[in-house]
């Protein structure tokens, strides 16, 4: 049978015709079109801009090598914008996997109402980061929000340098929760049963179950969900665009805003470009770790 | 008495489930409760910190349908998700059929190139796109919003897992026969990929629907807007309009719900195979 099929094919194969030789490329492109043009070129053009002074239309004028990236890196206003990043990363970070953790468990078994639980835990998936910052921005309205009505406070929380930050953070963790649960229902649900079984005939309790199966068993879900939110983390925009415009006094300018306000505010490209650099160099940090780390663990 | 006992000892577990879910739920459904609240109150109602209206009150909604470019938004919004997301269908089913299903020069290094689009943050390259569209003079058009996604390589990726399920010999049995590559893509493939291209579909309809920093950038005037740069601009035409600003986010955020609710299944699988990006 397959000796027959290995002479049917061959001599197809030697005589592919003009057409059969290039059709795989028109159907590739397409695809392939678009990318160029706006994946691969802007990717290349941004770090050429990098190095570049431009005019305030975007246009390359002089070369300038490093210059962009030295002039960044003298600005402090660069450093603050990179610490406020950090903090904000480990801020959503954090808070993602104790919501993520927090509401799977809780509806890992049945109980009546349990389906309902899990479709709210799932539902901010659905919810713009634009639409759900609107919303807070009347919860967090400094006279009339609901946050200081409960609170009995009028606080004028995205204009106060204390608490802008942990603001943000917090509404980025609620428009992250829903993919969290998601996922990490799904790891729970991947941790054979029987694991479970054996250790409650060795008379394992709730807490030594979740700290000797579960956490186990779930921890390579919860390291590649740790890397998926700072990689998000780093990529927020519009909560910051929405509620604080970077401010106040620079204490939300990520990343991500910084580079807006460069291009957008101040017409200089080649440092917007530098930074976006930046930004992909971080990223790609990131992604590098996580591939080094999962291959690891797969020897376990 | 013992069967009571366990109705009691089961009823005990579900109160304890619930008081334990509580605060995770109020955290979660209150600020969409809230803004639904908000939306439905008689001006008066919010400026005396009123967090249920006093009577149920459609001004605002009427104020943002007919006084507001909001529908304007909206049309814009389904034009441009419909649009990318039968883009996507078409490219990546076409991209993804070439990958899995036709030997060539040169497949797998292309493959890697489209995977490696996945490690750039679209937030890295936004800048240069937005030069390029200038300068084409794309600026405030549906195409400026359109053309740039219409394929992904998430989507590529989702499809070509997909069809690589699928027996060889079904190609094999189609070419004797003398079926074209692209009749076979159209009436075998694509028939029999339909779930794996649902989840494509609802995953990008709602992604481009809840799209914000690309067609801020790109669109200027309320012609073009799309629904979250439209309800989030309500702010800078009227502060002190808070319900009205809520009625908005209501309105465009029911056909995001409205997804949700009806193709969960679909949306979660294009969300898991989707974050495999950043």
């Amino acid at each position: 049978m397959t000796t027959s099929k290995a002479l049917r094919t061959r001599p197809r194969r030697i005589h592919q015709t003009f057409w059969e030789k290039m059709e795989p490329y028109v159907f590739l492109a397409p695809a392939l079109i678009i990318f160029g043009l706006f994946l691969y070129y802007p990717f290349i053009r941004t770090i050429y801009l990098s190095l570049f002074l431009t005019d305030k239309y975007g246009m390359a004028k002089v070369f300038w090598g490093i210059g962009n990236y030295t002039s960044i890196f003298n600005d402090p206003s660069f450093w603050r914008s990179l610490t406020v990043t950090f903090e904000f990363v480990v801020m959503v970070a954090v808070g993602g996997l104790v919501v993520g953790l927090c509401t799977s468990l809780l509806t890992a078994t049945k109980y009546p109402g349990v389906t309902f639980c899990s479709a709210s835990y799932a539902m901010p998936v659905a919810i713009a980061s634009a639409a759900a910052s609107m919303a807070f921005r009347m919860i967090l309205h400094p006279t009339n929000g609901l946050l200081n009505i409960l609170l009995g406070t009028q606080i004028g929380w995205t204009g106060d340098q204390r608490f802008a930050l942990p603001v943000i953070a917090f509404l980025t963790v609620w428009l992250t929760s829903g993919i969290n649960f998601i996922f990490i229902s799904a790891g729970l649900r991947g941790i054979p049963p029987e694991l479970y079984e054996s250790a409650s005939i060795d008379g394992a309790g709730y807490w030594r179950k979740f700290f000797h199966v579960t956490l186990p068993g779930l921890s390579p879900t919860l390291f590649f969900q740790v890397i998926i939110n700072i990689i998000q983390a780093f990529q927020s925009f519009s909560q910051v665009k929405i509620l604080t415009e970077g401010g106040p006094g620079d204490s939300t300018n990520l990343i991500v805003y910084a580079i807006y306000r460069d291009a957008f505010f101040n017409y200089r490209f080649g440092t917007a470009a530098a930074r976006s650099v930046i930004l992909f160099v971080i990223i790609l940090i990131i992604t590098l770790v996580q591939f080094s780390m999962e291959k690891r663990s797969v020897n376990y | 008495m013992l069967a009571l006992n366990r109705k009691q000892k089961k009823a005990a577990l579900t109160v304890g489930h619930w008081l334990l879910n509580l605060p995770l739920l109020i955290i979660i459904l209150l600020p969409l409760f809230y803004t639904l609240s908000i939306s439905l109150m008689p001006a008066g109602d919010i400026y005396s910190n009123r967090l249920i209206p006093s009577e149920i009150n459609l001004q605002n909604f009427y104020d943002a349908l007919f006084k507001n470019p909001i529908p304007r938004f909206v049309l814009n919004s389904f034009i441009v998700s419909t649009a990318v997301m039968l883009g996507q269908m078409v490219t990546c089913s076409m991209a993804a059929f070439a990958f899995s299903f036709l030997r060539f020069r040169g497949r797998n290094l292309l493959f890697v190139l489209v995977l490696a689009t996945m490690m750039v943050p679209g937030e890295a390259t936004i800048i240069a796109n937005f030069l390029t569209i200038s300068r084409w003079g794309w600026n405030d058009s549906y195409h400026a919003l359109i053309v740039p996604y219409l394929t992904s390589a998430m989507g590529i990726f989702l499809l070509r897992q997909n069809y690589l399920t699928f027996a060889k010999e079904l190609h094999e049995a189609a070419k004797l026969d003398g079926c074209s590559n692209f009749r076979f893509l159209c009436s075998i493939v694509i028939p029999l990929s339909r779930p794996a291209l649902g989840a494509l579909g609802a995953y990008t309809f709602l992604n481009t629907w809840n799209m914000y920093m690309w067609p801020l950038l790109v669109t200027n005037s309320a012609q073009y807007r799309t629904v979250q740069i439209g309800v989030s601009m309500l702010y800078d035409i009227d502060a002190q309009a808070l319900g009205l600003m809520m009625a908005g986010v209501v309105i465009v955020t029911v056909p995001s719900l409205s997804i949700f609710v009806f193709m969960q299944k679909q949306l979660i699988n294009g969300l898991m195979a989707g974050a495999v990006k950043g």
